[in-house]
């Protein structure tokens, strides 16, 4: 089920440079990406990863340049560290059934459809008989597999999940990345900050390579090809308070600007 | 030649000054605590006294936070007047801390001090009759006031005082200071003192001893007031001593007169109609010089709150007696009682009592006289005319 | 005695006990939910916080309109809004965090409020006159209490889903919706108008304590946010029709009465509930197979 999105694109940047205070963590980026491209976002610590995935899901205005969101991609944010009280008193069924919000909102009746697809997609995460459970007594990777559950439930477009196997079993690893697949094969756009780079080339068709500037982007063998990864260890994170002011960005001159490389797209 | 009997005449003039500094013309400089003192203090000293109050007119005393204007006064006196019976908390710490060298002067010295008794909470209840206490046990100092046992219902006898069919008031104000209360009431053995024991929980309000501090609510012994004022001064000032003797006399007179005035107008009241409902205990002494009863919801005051047995109580004794006069007080939350008004049918007086402050100068309070007067008339139009 | 005499003969004989005993039922309705809320947000001293901060709009109201309880009722209000907004607002925006805004802005609000009162000069005890008690609520108390309490539960059942997502991932729910804050401050609204209006009905006592014991008592025994407040509001009306009984056969002041019966039930629960340190300290007997 492969076909041309050309048209569709999901997001657009163009030159985008998000960050904090007056440094950039992701400088100058320039590209678009299609619906249903399943991209991993790697890089050295501090490369920028989590930071595009902020400044994406609307977390964080751009300082320079601009990234275009289309209407039709609706969005689901898992972010690294969530938010969540663990002591609220909650139970699974209850986090999970927030995913519903898009489609409830704050007044709507849950209907019996809703519940079932609740308790699919607790199935569909592995967390069959949690649904009473309180969150108190999940495991780290017990309350991942309820966050994907949640973002299943979202019928989201666009997903974006920043680092979502840290500190993760590698059971609950292996059934979310099958989690993963299935939101590819739905033709979803996935996009994941990843640093385990073995799971990207055996998961994850596309890459981006950062280092505060995009370093590469395109398909994963040539992204994570030695040279860029060289590269890319050689980034240094720390903010330069020394550093110049960046003139007027000009596309042409680029600051090393990528573009993804036209692929053939392959389901 | 001129030059000479002018420089004489300065001379004698200079000479005469320095010897009688207590001829020259500035007033003493006198601080009264609190306002109805003050006024008492003025009315004494006439001209010869410049009187600054601490705790002015519509202040309350009991919460009263001194500012650094009365350290000044304070440590600039000539003279300070105090209650006593513990009134001043605070304003006493004052006065040490202000380092000032003038005389404190009590005024209620000598005066028949009333006890309070405010404990006794609902134990009455229970009691029928007793006539617990005869006085003649109490040997408490000088009361022999009332006594009447809470709860007669009917046999009231160790009232000497006259007849006063109380049936039990759970006043606080003790007409009859020494418990009544709790203590079974055929072992009159109990003195007073066993009153002590009720702690005065409630007395946080007035932080008061075990003593009622409210004389001045008596008109008899704010003669006494007077007189001890006109004393005071006299020590400080002897040249104007006549004066001051002569001013307290006449007030005196104006307070006895006033006194026989009521006494008269509430002469035709029956034992069972001097009975009034109020809030605050401060008016014990008033109702011990004209043979009031006051019904009060026990603890009722600035900062402890009463009880629901202390209400029921209340409204028991309302019907029993069947009272018809209850009184708020000027600054105060009238909520209470005016539920407790409610549901016993009684109405609220249209009037405030005063009780710790006079009002202020175009009120109806802006003297004692005038607050004393105010305070009785009420209970007249409400007991008398009724 | 009957059980009879014991239990409702002293409601019955007396119209202050009705009055006291719907008072405090109609708080309780009101308060023990939001006091869930207030505890799993870990703002249970708001309530006292929340009784000083009034102070200078109480005064205010009090230096314009004299002592009439309207006005600083009102003034109360508005100072205490201002107070839980200021406070919400800097929490918010700045890495202040809730426990200390709250405290900062509340003493802020407490200094202006005494100065204000002294600068008047008069040194009545304006609180003492605000805060009234259980056994004096006269019929326009009643009214206030009651429309208090419709509102709140009303406003509780719209926000119930926002209220929860926001105290459980308000990360999430900024990501799907922008009813976050909005529902925070409806919220903070409801604290305010709960405690501003049970201070001047029932006391600050008892309207702080109704709130934060019977929540903290529920926590011990349920674990869904729901069955919390019901929890709650049930603990809550048990304290009352206890505390206005024991206030009645004891001669005990009626708010502390209350929140003492609430206070034995609490204590009751620490010692008992299964999950409590105590009794997991214990040492264990049966435990199932999975």
């Amino acid at each position: 089920m492969t076909h041309s999105h050309a048209s569709n694109l999901c997001l657009t940047f163009n030159d985008l440079t998000l960050g904090y205070g007056s440094h950039p963590a992701v400088h100058g980026l320039t590209g678009d990406i299609e619906h249903g491209t399943l991209l991993a976002v790697v890089g050295p610590n501090g490369s920028g990863k989590s930071t595009l995935l902020k400044g994406i899901a609307g977390l964080l205005t751009p300082m320079g340049g601009t990234f275009v969101h289309a209407d039709a991609c609706r969005m689901a944010y898992l972010p690294q560290q969530a938010d969540i009280d663990r002591t609220f008193p909650a139970t699974v069924f209850d986090l999970v059934s927030l995913g519903l919000w898009p489609k409830r909102g704050l007044l709507g009746r849950m209907t019996r459809e809703d519940r079932e697809s609740i308790k699919t997609a607790l199935q569909a995460v592995g967390l069959n008989g949690f649904a009473n459970r309180t969150i108190d007594t999940l495991s780290g990777g017990q309350l991942q597999r309820a966050l994907f559950a949640r973002v299943l439930l979202q019928d989201a477009d666009l997903i974006l999940l920043d680092e979502p196997f840290n500190a993760i079993d590698t059971k609950t690893v292996e059934d979310l990345l099958g989690v993963i697949a299935r939101w590819h094969g739905e033709d979803r756009t996935v996009i994941a900050g990843m640093h385990d780079l073995d799971l990207v080339r055996e998961h994850f068709p596309q890459a981006l390579l950062l280092s505060r500037e995009p370093l590469a982007w395109g398909e994963t063998e040539e992204v994570l090809h030695p040279a860029n990864l060289l590269k890319a260890r050689r980034f240094n994170a720390a903010w330069d308070e020394q550093a110049e002011w960046c003139a007027d960005h000009d596309h042409a001159q680029g600051h090393g600007n990528v573009h993804p490389l036209p692929s053939d797209r392959v389901a | 030649m001129m030059l000479r009997s002018v420089l004489a005449s300065s001379a004698l003039l200079a000479t005469t000054s320095l010897i009688s500094p207590a001829l020259a013309d500035d007033p003493l400089r006198v601080v009264a605590s609190f306002s109805i003192l003050g006024d008492m203090v003025e009315v004494v000293g006439g001209d010869a006294v410049a009187v600054t109050t601490i705790v002015g007119r519509g202040e309350d005393a009991h919460v009263y936070e001194p500012v650094p204007t009365d350290a000044a006064n304070v440590a600039e006196a000539d003279l300070i007047f105090v209650n006593g019976l513990s009134f001043e908390g605070s304003i006493e710490r004052l006065i040490e801390a202000s380092g000032t060298t003038a005389p404190v002067a009590v005024a209620s010295v000598g005066i028949n001090v009333l006890m309070t008794d405010e404990d006794d909470h609902s134990d009455h209840s229970d009691h029928d009759d007793h006539d617990d206490h005869n006085h003649d046990e109490h040997a408490h100092d000088d009361h022999d006031d009332h006594d009447h046992d809470e709860h007669a219902h009917d046999d009231h006898d160790d009232h000497d005082h006259d007849e006063h069919a109380h049936d039990d008031h759970d006043d606080d104000h003790d007409h009859d200071d020494h418990d009544h209360d709790e203590h079974a009431h055929d072992d009159d053995g109990h003195d007073d003192h066993d009153h002590d024991e009720h702690a005065h929980d409630d007395h946080h309000d007035h932080d008061h001893g075990p003593e009622d501090p409210h004389a001045w609510q008596s008109l008899d012994a704010a003669q006494i007031y007077a007189a001890n004022i006109a004393d005071a001064l006299c020590d400080l000032d002897a040249d104007s001593c006549e004066t001051f003797e002569a001013n307290a006399a006449a007030y005196g007179e104006q307070l006895e007169a006033l006194h026989q005035q009521y006494e008269a107008q509430f002469s035709d009241l029956e034992a069972s109609e001097r009975v009034f409902i109020t809030a605050h205990q401060a008016f014990g002494y008033l109702a011990r010089d004209f043979d009031f009863t006051i019904l009060s919801p026990q603890g009722l005051s600035t900062e402890s709150e009463a009880s629901a047995a202390d209400v029921a109580r209340l409204i028991d004794q309302i019907r029993e007696t069947g009272a018809q006069a209850l009184f708020v007080e000027a600054n105060a939350d009238p909520r209470l009682l005016e539920q407790i008004a409610s549901e016993t049918g009684v109405s609220v007086s249209d009037t405030p009592l005063y009780s710790d402050w006079l009002s202020d100068e175009d009120g109806p309070a802006a003297t004692y006289l005038a607050m004393m007067t105010h305070n009785l008339n009420a209970l007249v139009a409400a007991l008398v005319t009724n | 005695m009957s059980a009879y005499d014991f239990l409702i003969a002293p409601f019955a004989d007396y119209a202050f006990m009705q009055r006291a005993l719907l008072g405090g039922l109609l708080i309780a309705f009101s308060a023990a939910p939001v006091g869930v809320f207030l505890m799993l947000r870990r703002m249970s001293l708001t309530g006292d916080a929340m009784a000083h901060a009034i102070l200078p709009g109480a005064a205010l109201g009090f230096l314009i309109f004299g002592l009439e309880l309207l006005p600083m009722t009102l003034g109360g209000l508005i100072a205490g809004a201002l107070v839980a907004a200021g406070a919400g607002l800097v929490a918010r925006m700045t890495v202040q965090k809730e426990d200390a805004s709250l405290a900062a802005v509340y003493l802020i609000s407490l200094a202006f409020g005494v100065m204000i009162v002294s600068l008047r000069g008069s040194s009545i005890d304006l609180m003492h006159v605000l805060f009234g008690s259980v056994l004096a609520l006269n019929t326009q108390s009643l009214i206030m209490i009651g429309s208090i309490t419709g509102m709140t539960v009303l406003t509780l059942g719209i926000i119930w889903r926002a209220l929860v997502a926001e105290c459980l991932d308000p990360g999430f729910l900024r990501s799907v919706s922008a009813l976050g804050p909005i529902v925070h401050f409806i919220f903070l609204a409801l604290v305010v108008l709960n405690l501003v209006a049970g201070f001047q009905a029932l006391g600050t006592l008892l309207s702080v304590g109704l709130m934060i014991l019977p929540a903290a008592t529920a926590r011990f025994w349920t674990r869904t946010a729901l069955s919390l407040c019901a929890l709650a509001v049930a603990l809550a009306l048990l304290s009352v029709i206890a505390g206005l009984l024991i206030s009645y056969h004891l001669a005990i002041a009626s708010g502390p009465a209350v929140i003492l019966a609430a206070g034995v039930i609490y204590l009751s629960s620490l010692l008992v509930e299964p999950r409590w340190l105590v009794l997991s300290n214990l040492p264990k007997h049966r435990h199932k197979v999975a």
